[in-house]
C-alpha cells in the first residue's frame, strides 16, 4: 500500500513533470499545510495520494488531479485534513484562454470545510462565475469526486 | 513504514514527481476536441403578412486541436438557417472564429487568426444556454454587431499580481464604411475574415473583473473605416469609428441581473452618408437591463435545474446623433421589452419561450412577437 520515499527518483525527467511545474505543487502544499512538512505518498489501486505530516502528527492528505475544461485538462490539487474535511482546492495549471477565474481565491475558498456529506454542486452550495461556466462546472464536479474518494479511502483505513 | 523528514520544498517536489509517474497524465498531449452549440427558433409576429416562421438559427461545430501544451488551434464553423442554396436568400456557412493560441505564460496567451472583438457579453460568450430570450437581444445585433469577428493578432490573459482582472488586446482589420446603414449601424461594415481589407487597422481591448457572482467588463474599439476612399479622408485611421461598451452581470441565489451600455461615434458620418447614399448616424447608442428569477428555487433549493423568469428592457438608436442638416428617422429609436421563461433541465440545455413588445419613437412598423426556442452546448 505504501510506497517508500526512496522511490522518489523514479519519475525524474518525465515529460509530465515538465508541464506542471513542481514549484507549484510545493508552493500549494506549503500554503495549505504550512511549513516543516514531511511528505510521502500512499498508493491506492492505480492512483497516489500525498500524505502530509509534521513531526509525529498527521496533517492531512492531498491529491493532484485533472478534469477536462472546454478543450484542455485543468490540473488541480485537493487537500483534506485527517477528518476528511476539505482543507483547500488549488488550481495548479490552467491552460485555456477563458475560464481562468476558477483559480481565483474568492471562488476556491467556497470549498473549504466541505465534508463528503455536502452537495458541492453549482447553484446549491457553490456559486458560479459568469462566462466561466464550463471550467466552474468541471472543477466543482472534480472536487466533489475527489473528496468522496478520499473520504472513502480514509474511512476504509487505506489512508492513515 | 518508511518516512523521511526533509525540507518542505524537497519533500513536495519528490512526492509530486512520484505522483506524476503513476497517476493520470498531467501533461496536455496532442489532442483534438469536438464541441458545439446550436439554437432552433420559432417566431410568430402579429405584423400583417409576417406569420409564423421556424428556423435552425444556428448549428455550430467547435473544433480544437492542441499540438502541444503551448500551441492550440480553436475554431467554430457555423451554418445559419439550416442550408445555403445558390440564388436563394438567406442561409450562411461561415467561420465564427478560427485562431491559433500560443501560451506564453500563466498570464498571457498570444493569439492570431479570425478573432472575436471583445465588446459586450455576448460577442465572446454566445452559446444559447448562457442567455435569456429565444434570440440574442437586439442590442447584440444593432449596437454591438455579434458575432463580430475580424482578422488580427493580440494577447489575452490575466493581470499578474491581481486577482480577478483579465484582459484582451487585439490589432484587427478595420470596418468598411460602405457597409454602414441607418437602420443597423456599423453591422454591415464587418469584414469577417473574407478577403478583408487592411487599409485601416483597428485596436480593441477589454478589461474584466470577476469574482463569484459578479463580472464587470469595459471595452473599447477604435479604427479607421475609409478603405482608401479619398472622400472619407486619409491616413491610417481615416473615417474613425470609436466605441465604448460596458457590461455587468450579478448573480445572487435565485436572482440574476445583467446590463450593458454602448456608445459608438462615427466621425465622418456626413461624408460616409454622402458617398454611399445612407443616412449614417454620427452617434449610435444603446443599453439594456435584465432581471431574472429562478422559479424552481421556490419549490426546491436542492435542485440544480433552472426555470428562469426574466424581463429585459432595451433602448437602441442608430441615429442618436446625425451630421448637420440631416433629420433623424424616429423609427430607429427603438425600445423593446422582452419577458419570458428559460427552462434549463441541465446547465447545457435551454428550452425558451418569450413575448416581445417591439416599439419605436415613430410608432411605425411596431409589432408584438411570440417566440419559442431550443438551445444546447457541449
Amino acid at each position: 500500500m505504501l510506497v517508500a520515499a526512496s522511490a522518489f527518483v523514479v519519475a525524474l525527467g518525465t515529460p509530465a513533470a515538465q508541464n506542471a511545474p513542481t514549484a507549484k505543487v510545493t508552493a500549494s502544499l506549503g500554503r495549505v499545510f504550512g511549513h516543516e512538512l514531511a511528505v510521502d505518498t500512499v498508493r491506492i489501486d492505480t492512483t497516489n495520494v500525498i500524505r502530509v505530516r509534521r513531526g509525529d502528527s498527521l496533517l492531512g492528505f492531498a491529491q493532484v488531479r485533472n478534469v477536462k475544461g472546454k478543450d484542455q485538462p485543468i490540473t488541480f490539487l485537493v487537500a483534506i485534513d485527517p477528518e476528511a474535511r476539505l482543507r483547500d482546492v488549488d488550481i495548479l495549471v490552467y491552460r485555456e484562454p477563458y475560464g481562468g477565474e476558477v483559480a481565483y481565491e474568492s471562488w476556491r475558498r467556497q470549498f473549504r470545510g466541505k465534508g463528503p456529506g455536502d452537495p458541492i454542486q453549482l447553484g446549491r452550495d457553490i456559486r458560479g462565475i459568469s462566462g466561466a461556466t464550463i471550467s466552474v462546472n468541471s472543477v466543482t464536479d472534480g472536487v466533489r469526486r475527489a473528496l468522496a474518494e478520499l473520504a472513502q479511502w480514509r474511512k476504509q483505513g487505506l489512508l492513515h | 513504514m518508511h518516512l523521511r523528514t526533509c525540507s518542505p520544498a524537497k519533500a513536495a517536489t519528490a512526492a509530486y514527481l512520484l505522483l506524476t509517474s503513476i497517476s493520470a497524465p498531467l501533461s496536455a498531449q496532442a489532442s483534438t476536441t469536438l464541441g458545439g452549440y446550436g439554437e432552433f427558433h420559432y417566431v410568430n409576429s402579429n405584423r400583417l403578412g409576417a406569420g409564423a416562421v421556424g428556423t435552425v438559427k444556428r448549428f455550430v461545430l467547435y473544433f480544437a486541436h492542441s499540438f502541444d501544451p503551448r500551441i492550440t488551434f480553436r475554431s467554430e464553423l457555423e451554418v445559419e438557417d439550416a442550408k445555403v442554396e445558390g440564388g436563394e436568400e438567406g442561409g450562411e456557412v461561415a467561420l465564427e472564429q478560427a485562431y491559433l493560441d500560443f501560451r506564453l505564460s500563466d498570464h498571457a496567451t498570444a493569439r492570431a487568426g479570425l478573432v472575436l472583438v471583445p465588446l459586450g457579453i455576448l460577442n465572446e460568450t454566445h452559446e444559447p444556454p448562457t442567455f435569456n430570450g429565444v434570440a440574442r437581444a437586439d442590442y447584440h445585433s444593432v449596437v454591438i454587431p455579434t458575432t463580430w469577428r475580424e482578422l488580427g493578432v493580440g494577447v489575452v490573459g490575466t493581470i499578474p499580481g491581481t486577482e480577478g482582472l483579465a484582459y484582451r488586446l487585439y490589432l484587427v482589420n478595420g470596418l468598411l464604411a460602405e457597409g454602414f446603414t441607418a437602420e443597423r449601424g456599423i453591422r454591415g461594415g464587418r469584414q469577417e475574415g473574407k478577403e478583408a481589407s487592411f487599409a485601416n487597422p483597428s485596436l480593441t481591448g477589454r478589461l474584466e473583473y470577476a469574482r463569484p457572482g459578479v463580472k464587470i467588463g469595459g471595452a473599447v474599439y477604435y479604427g479607421g473605416s475609409a478603405n482608401g476612399d479619398p472622400r472619407l479622408g486619409e491616413g491610417v485611421f481615416a473615417a474613425p469609428v470609436a466605441m465604448v461598451a460596458l457590461d455587468a452581470r450579478l448573480e445572487r441565489g435565485p436572482w440574476a441581473f445583467r446590463g450593458e451600455a454602448a456608445y459608438t461615434h462615427v466621425s465622418k458620418a456626413e461624408e460616409i452618408s454622402d458617398a454611399f447614399g445612407e443616412t449614417v448616424g454620427s452617434r449610435m447608442s444603446g443599453w439594456y437591463g435584465e432581471g431574472a428569477y429562478n422559479l424552481l428555487h421556490l419549490l426546491s433549493r436542492e435542485s440544480t435545474a433552472q426555470l428562469n423568469a426574466f424581463v429585459r428592457y432595451e433602448r437602441l438608436n442608430t441615429q442618436a446623433g446625425l451630421p448637420g442638416g440631416s433629420t433623424a428617422d424616429d423609427a430607429f429609436a427603438r425600445r423593446i421589452t422582452t419577458a419570458g421563461l428559460t427552462w434549463k433541465p441541465i446547465s447545457n440545455v435551454a428550452i425558451k419561450g418569450d413575448y416581445q413588445f417591439r416599439r419605436n419613437k415613430a410608432g411605425a412598423g411596431q409589432d408584438d412577437v411570440v417566440r419559442l426556442g431550443l438551445g444546447y452546448q457541449f
